[in-house]
């Protein structure tokens, strides 16, 4: 299969992870890059949408596409978020399966850095509405300094990771420096959940949709050897 | 793709090159920062005696790859700084020109004023400073309470206060100082000052690090400021005080980021070229290291295209310099892990890389105020949310 991968792919992805959720957003990544098949990482974990769990024929594991039904699949559990669930699975593909796609690779793995960027960014909007939302004193909790001091570390880190994706074609960034971005927005993410105390240990929350996109980086990013 | 055109990679390679004259006077200029006097001649220090004059007024500097660059735009400036930092930040600081004062100079000054600056900076290398910072106040432009008296019919205006943490003020032959012609936001102005002046003293501070810059305290005591003095006195009251060094700051910040950028790097070199061999989970310190300073280089030159697009837009600047100061503090004190016990001690230079890192992080506004400043600007929506490079045109970049 051959994808055509364009700029405003990265962007819709980024828009709708900011926007609509988790589950959208992959939605709208996988449909673009990977259409009809269950993306899958190095290791054969996957963390998608229902629908796409339902709906692949053909399984898609860190460029190689195989048949679904060659390899064993196991159902690891399904998250409620905001937006929509998402389901993880293992899909184990057997070793020696040739026909490796680096575009296809390229594409992935460039949109889902889009796509965590944009969950990061709408957790910090998420975090200061809550924040304003809350008084101490005569003022919200959202002006007190140390919380603006964390918006602002939790946006430099987008603005960074931001910095590094913009201009950037599927491919023209190693795996080293996309594994570095992925790092970079879980540590932001960490800081931006304690701006919600308790709240952000709800099941169904914010603070899961935080660790479903740490999961993303862990299914899907190859580690370093 | 986020690269810089031919044109400005010509530069950083030319810059890069006069930089290793900085290198090889580092360790000695720490030692004695009045040595630049001895080195007025290196390429690098002639260019940033006139970095900032536009061309109008007689600025020609050494073209290069058939371009000349005369250092008016905030990203030209942010690849120029990363490299002589990168070298030796503290020749950098200590070089003479017209930098801080001259940016403020270009945005504020009439024709008569511009031509009378330039004019001084173009006939000979001449250290200038800026002086708003006061003793107990900070950079708090509100309290700030140096004040020039205004001029009656028997004498000029007259000017008094202290300003501290200025640097090369305690050798400069001219330069700028904030100060109050009234109470409030519009009372305050910025006025030339000449050194010597009777009235005006300035000596240098004995700082841990960046010692080239010979940050200096500033007291003055009825220094006559001819009308003349007045910068922005063709301009309404709104636009030659806060305004005036808001934006000053917004289009300095990203070099002042490059600098910090630049010390960073210097660190990883140094690992570099002084350890041949690395372990394996070295190496991997070491290119973790690299990742964050490509990284930090982009979100710079972004914010230094983003200044030149529009003056007032400084937050990514403020973004930028929060970054670039950390890292610097974290390559400097990571590099010193790659050479065993006492490497500070041993390593003059990593020694001086460290020293010289923990003075960004207060050098143009500490962290804390940058990051107040950027929450501020996401607060309000001046840092577009959706599209925060909206301003910097990528075609440069």
């Amino acid at each position: 299969m051959t994808t055509i991968a364009r700029a405003d792919q990265w962007s819709r992805c980024h828009r709708a992870a900011r926007t609509d959720g988790v589950s959208a957003a992959l939605t709208e990544l996988a449909t673009a890059v990977l259409p009809g098949l269950l993306p899958c990482g190095p290791a054969g974990h996957a963390i998608v949408p229902t629908g796409i769990a339902a709906g692949a024929a053909r399984v898609w594991a860190d460029g190689v596409t195989v048949d679904r039904g060659a390899g064993v699949e196991k159902a690891l559990g399904v998250v409620e978020l905001p937006g929509g669930d998402v389901e993880l699975l293992r899909h184990q593909v057997e070793p020696g399966a040739n026909g490796f796609s680096p575009a296809e690779r390229a594409c992935w793995t460039l949109g889902l850095v889009w796509l965590r960027l944009g969950l990061s960014e709408e957790l910090r909007e998420t975090a200061m509405r809550y924040l304003n939302g809350r008084r101490t004193g005569n003022s919200t909790l959202l002006q007190q300094q140390m919380v603006k001091s964390t918006v602002a570390d939790g946006l430099i880190e987008h603005l960074e990771v931001r910095a590094v994706l913009t201009g950037i074609g599927p491919g023209e960034l190693p795996d080293t420096v996309l594994n570095h971005l992925h790092a970079q927005l879980t540590e932001a993410d960490r800081a931006l959940v304690k701006l919600l105390g308790a709240s952000g240990y709800l099941a169904g929350g914010p603070g899961q949709v935080a660790r479903v996109s740490e999961l993303l980086a862990e299914a899907y990013c190859r580690p370093e050897v | 793709m986020i690269q810089l055109d031919d044109r400005l990679l010509a530069l950083r390679g030319q810059v890069r090159e006069w930089g290793a004259d900085f290198r090889a006077l580092g360790l000695a200029l720490d030692r004695d920062p009045e040595l630049i006097r001895e080195h007025f001649d290196l390429p690098a220090v002639r260019y940033l005696s006139t970095m900032g004059i536009p061309p109008e007024y007689g600025n020609v500097p050494i073209p290069i790859a058939g371009n000349r660059f005369y250092g008016t735009l905030a990203l030209e400036r942010a690849i120029i700084m990363e490299e002589l930092s990168c070298a030796d930040v503290g020749m950098l600081v200590a070089s003479p020109g017209p930098l801080l004062a001259g940016v403020l100079i270009d945005l504020l000054a009439d024709e008569q004023q511009k031509d009378w600056f330039y004019g001084r900076m173009l006939e000979s290398p001449l250290w200038t400073f800026f002086a708003l910072t006061e003793p107990d106040r900070g950079s708090d432009a509100g309290a700030l309470s140096t004040t020039v008296v205004p001029a009656t019919a028997d004498r000029p205006a007259l000017l008094s206060g202290a300003k501290r943490y200025v640097g090369n003020a305690a050798r400069a032959q001219l330069g700028v100082v904030f100060a109050r012609t009234s109470p409030g936001p519009l009372g305050i102005n910025a006025v030339l000052v000449e050194n010597p002046s009777t009235g005006f003293h300035a000596e240098a501070l004995e700082t841990i690090g960046l010692r080239g810059a010979r940050i200096s305290a500033i007291t003055m005591e009825d220094v006559e400021i001819a009308p003349e003095r007045f910068l922005g006195r063709h301009l309404s009251p709104s636009r030659r005080g806060m305004w005036a060094f808001v934006q000053t700051f917004n289009l300095l910040r990203p070099g002042v980021a490059a600098i910090a950028l630049g010390i960073a790097r210097a660190a990883h070199e140094y690992v570099i070229t002084h350890r041949t061999s690395l372990r394996r989970d070295e190496r991997d310190r070491l290119d973790l290291l690299a990742r964050r300073i490509d990284g930090a280089r982009r979100l710079v030159h972004l914010a230094a295209a983003a200044v030149d697009a529009r003056t007032g837009d400084g937050y990514l600047a403020s973004a930028a310099k929060v970054r670039a100061a950390q890292l610097a503090h974290d390559a400097t004190q990571e590099a010193c892990t790659f050479f065993g016990a006492g490497a500070r001690l041993e390593h003059p230079v990593l020694d001086k890389l460290v020293r010289d890192a923990r003075g960004m992080e207060f050098i143009e506004g500490t962290s804390n105020m940058q990051k107040l400043n950027l929450f501020q600007g996401l607060f309000t929506g001046k840092l577009d949310r959706d599209d925060p490079f909206r301003t910097a045109p990528l075609a440069v970049v």
